[in-house]
């Protein structure tokens, strides 16, 4: 531990320079936010002092680390505030929230359960879901609110036995954790993910995961996060023992398994940091090992691309646009303009809903714009809910990066 | 393999980074967090250039005159709005005092004090560490020939802020004063004062508008709709505060500009140590390649060039231990020089520990103080790292960041 990790650890690091909630997404639409800097560090002292404050106001922070990748001084003060939601929601005292938000917290940290369900005959929960005075009751039981995009289930995305076993070949066989969103609602991006893996001649094994837990994290279950991740961390175990990679499309998830995992009390938390790779880091590093098979077709056309706030907090750049870069005919443009608002499940809260959109307006602006200019005809991005967040607010078809890459090597047209 | 990795997201590092993407390079630019610009005034600061280069070491001493106009015209050319002149121009700061600075947008440059005239200073209702009273006491010791009054102004979209008795951010007004609805409320505002001040007995009196917080440069039009109009009387803008308003949009342009030239951001990631190839007797070694501590993992970047621009004391690249004068440089753990003493006892002379950094040779390649020889073949450092200088005292902030970033990729 150098000296700034000690002096981090220790939230003396803070220089109270207020640059976080400058740039924290929520306090600019928000004044009963007090910010993370307030939130976090501030509010850590009186914490120390076991004065706990208002779990609503916690929960205010919609965790898409912001205000971590600002901080010049390295604090990490999205893990302060989320150690204290955690703190919490153990004490349910007289700080807690109402059964109510209680309920919806439960419900929307269950994405995988709701996953399950929805995909059982996923066209009628689609349209249940359209019916307006569903959404309406929705909002008026739950608070989920009635005009949030809620995403469309589709055909799920199949597991994956392990055929080959380990042990045979291990270099060439990853694993893939598609997430949840990939796996109900976005079965395709996962499939076409596999074919592409086994395109550069990878099997790919897909174990009956559970939901990473960042959502349930978000939604305050603290508890059942930690039994997800424990839970997933026993099927990586044999393969992460193997050295065999595992691959994540979703960003959050991502983040969740280099972040969140490797400080579980098991023996394979030490293992998947490093060897959890977003795909297109993934494939950079074939490529940089001369791996990567550059016989791609010429695909004419143009996106603009939104960095979620999720690949930045993973500190590994953009790789995905480092690959599509390869490809012929390929035009990107990096908007980069900010975080889209709905956060994970935050933008499907019912107050919380219109912030989410004031959020994401200068993103939606710079994606208006773009495409009027004639800059690009549509939206790629790594993150299914940014995805969702992107076609709402702005109406321009998005799809996941690995679609490009994927017609690019003839797989899909 | 990248061209030029750029190690460090503040001035000087944007500036190397955009320059050697202009030029066709591969860049990869890391950073931890957003760097110091947020601390940034809108204003750079050169100092006296010819006086400065007399001092033995002193960084300009490094560049030839050519370079530093060269980088002071790239300024301009990233941002048109920057004028330059041969000689300092002056500029209000937020607390109405007059600073001089050597280059500084065409809004802040403040009128010719022979002249006379009336400046009103709007008020926006609730904008925070702003005292109108001391500012406009400042303003009418400044410009003894000047009338100075004082209008208070609200916006509705902040409403519910000023309900519950919080203060406004410069940077959030900023974010207001930037939007159509910003620009609808001063374009009504600056009708009222013309109204007041000019249908009255003195048609022909000058009057000039003061609004702080309020930055017009650094608009992206392939991102924003355009919506910045032209208002009936001069609006001037006064120099940042902490957190900055004007830091924060150009913090982000630049990002913007590099990003569209080609290049690539790294943020989140903070660069820790490096490879090099094992060095044969008595010569410089090469980096081949340094390594970054992402989330969960290490990565390898490597680069034919490494440009470190990772700060001093304050931008985090030189760390102060507890123990006592226990310093080092962060990344290449390069020699640095130390005066023996690091501080004197009056606060606002030139305090030593400001010379503290790395020496160079004319390429701006670490040197190891006591050897004289190069210490690092590849590697180029810039802006604040570099030793014996001191922007405090010398005003030469803005100076040496840009000449430094801008000489620096020329050499990639």
């Amino acid at each position: 531990m150098d000296s700034r990790d000690e002096l981090a650890a220790r939230l003396d690091a803070c220089q109270k320079c207020n640059m976080c909630t400058a740039q924290c997404p929520v306090a600019k639409v928000n004044p009963r936010f007090i910010g993370p800097k307030g939130l976090g560090p501030d509010m850590e002292r009186f914490r120390r002092g076991q004065i706990n404050l208002d779990e609503t106001m916690l929960d205010d922070c919609s965790n898409c680390k912001t205000c971590e990748l600002t901080c010049p001084s390295g604090v990490k003060i999205t893990e302060m505030i989320l150690g204290a939601r955690r703190a919490a929601s153990k004490a349910r005292h007289k700080n807690t929230m109402g059964l109510r938000l209680g309920l919806r917290g439960y419900i929307l940290g269950r994405n995988e359960y709701l996953g399950k369900l929805g995909v059982i005959w996923p066209t009628l929960t689609n349209q249940v879901l359209k019916i307006k005075l569903v959404r309406l009751a929705l909002d008026k039981t739950l608070s989920i609110s009635k005009n949030g995009p809620l995403p469309a289930y589709g055909k799920p995305l199949k597991i994956q036995p392990d055929k080959v076993g380990i042990g045979t070949n291990t270099n060439k066989q990853v694993v893939y954790f598609p997430g949840c969103y990939t796996r109900f609602n976005e079965g395709d991006t996962g499939r076409i993910l596999i074919r592409l893996l086994e395109h550069l001649g990878y099997k790919t094994t897909v174990p009956d995961f559970h939901c990473c837990g960042l959502p349930l994290e978000a939604n305050g279950q603290f508890g059942k996060a930690d039994k997800n991740g424990r839970y997933n961390l026993e099927l990586m175990r044999p393969y992460l023992e193997a050295g065999i990679p595992v691959i994540t499309s979703c960003t959050s998830c991502g983040l969740t398994l280099k972040e969140d995992y490797p400080k579980l009390e098991t023996s394979s938390a030490q293992l998947i940091g490093a060897q959890a790779y977003d795909l297109f880091e993934f494939l950079w590093q074939l490529h940089e090992k001369g791996e990567l098979p550059l016989d791609f077709q010429e695909v004419r056309a143009s996106y603009g691309y939104h960095p979620p706030c999720h690949l930045k907090a993973q500190g590994i750049g953009t790789p995905a646009l480092r690959i599509l870069g390869l490809i012929p005919g390929v035009k990107i443009r990096n908007l980069d303009a900010g975080c889209c608002g709905l956060s994970g499940s935050y933008g499907f809260k019912a107050e919380k809903y219109k912030k989410a959109m004031k959020i994401g307006s200068s993103l939606f602006e710079a994606i208006n714009v773009g495409s009027q200019h004639g800059d690009f005809q549509s939206m790629t991005t790594e993150c299914g809910v940014c995805k969702v967040q992107i076609v709402h607010g702005t109406g321009i078809p998005t799809e996941h990066p690995v679609h490009i890459l994927a017609k690019a090597y003839r797989l899909i047209d | 393999m990248w061209d030029a990795v750029v190690v460090g997201g503040g001035l000087a590092g944007w500036i190397a980074g955009i320059r050697a993407a202009q030029r066709g390079k591969k860049v990869l630019l890391v950073t931890e967090g957003v760097g110091t610009l947020f601390y940034f005034s809108g204003i750079f600061d050169y100092g006296d250039i010819e006086g400065l280069r007399h001092l033995p070491k002193h960084p300009y001493t490094l560049f030839n005159s050519e370079a530093i106009a060269q980088g002071q015209h790239f300024v301009q050319e990233i941002c048109p709005e920057y004028i330059i002149n041969e000689t300092p121009q002056s500029a209000f700061t937020v607390l109405g005092t007059v600073r001089q600075g050597d280059l500084m947008p065409r809004n802040m440059i403040l009128p010719d004090r022979q002249e006379q005239g009336r400046f009103v200073l709007l008020v926006p209702e609730g904008l925070k560490d702003f005292f109108p009273e001391v500012v406009i006491a400042n303003m009418a010791r400044e410009f003894p020939g000047w009338q100075v009054s004082a209008k208070r102004m609200r916006v509705d979209a902040l409403a519910e802020w000023v309900k519950l008795g919080k203060s406004v951010s410069s940077i959030d007004y900023s974010a207001i004063w930037r939007s159509e609805e910003g620009q609808r409320v001063l374009a009504h505002e600056i009708e009222e004062i013309k109204r007041q001040y000019q249908v009255g007995n003195k048609p022909q009196e000058k009057i000039v508008v003061v609004l702080p917080s309020l930055v017009k440069e650094y608009v992206d039009f392939s991102r924003t709709k355009p919506c910045i109009e032209e208002f009936s009387l001069p609006v001037l803008e006064m120099s940042s505060f902490v957190p900055s308003p004007h830091g924060r949009y150009f913090a982000e342009y630049l990002k913007h500009r590099f990003t569209d030239l080609g290049g690539e951001l790294m943020i989140g990631a903070r660069a820790v140590s490096l490879n090099q190839e094992s060095p044969s007797e008595n010569k410089a070694r090469t980096c081949q390649e340094v390594i970054v501590n992402s989330k969960g993992k290490s990565l390898c970047l490597k680069g034919k060039k490494f440009i470190l621009a990772t700060g001093g004391l304050l931008g985090g690249g030189i760390k102060v231990g507890m123990a006592r004068k226990s310093i080092h440089e962060g990344v290449f753990d390069l020699p640095l020089f130390v005066p023996k003493e690091w501080s004197e006892p009056q606060f606002f002379a030139s305090q030593p520990f400001a010379q503290i950094g790395v020496e160079t040779d004319e390429l701006m390649r670490p040197l190891d103080p006591a050897r004289g020889e190069v210490v690092w073949d590849n590697v180029h450092v810039v802006g604040r790292m570099l030793a014996h200088w001191d922007p405090w005292t010398q005003r030469c902030g803005g100076g040496v960041s840009v000449t430094s970033g801008y000489v620096a990729a020329e050499l990639v």
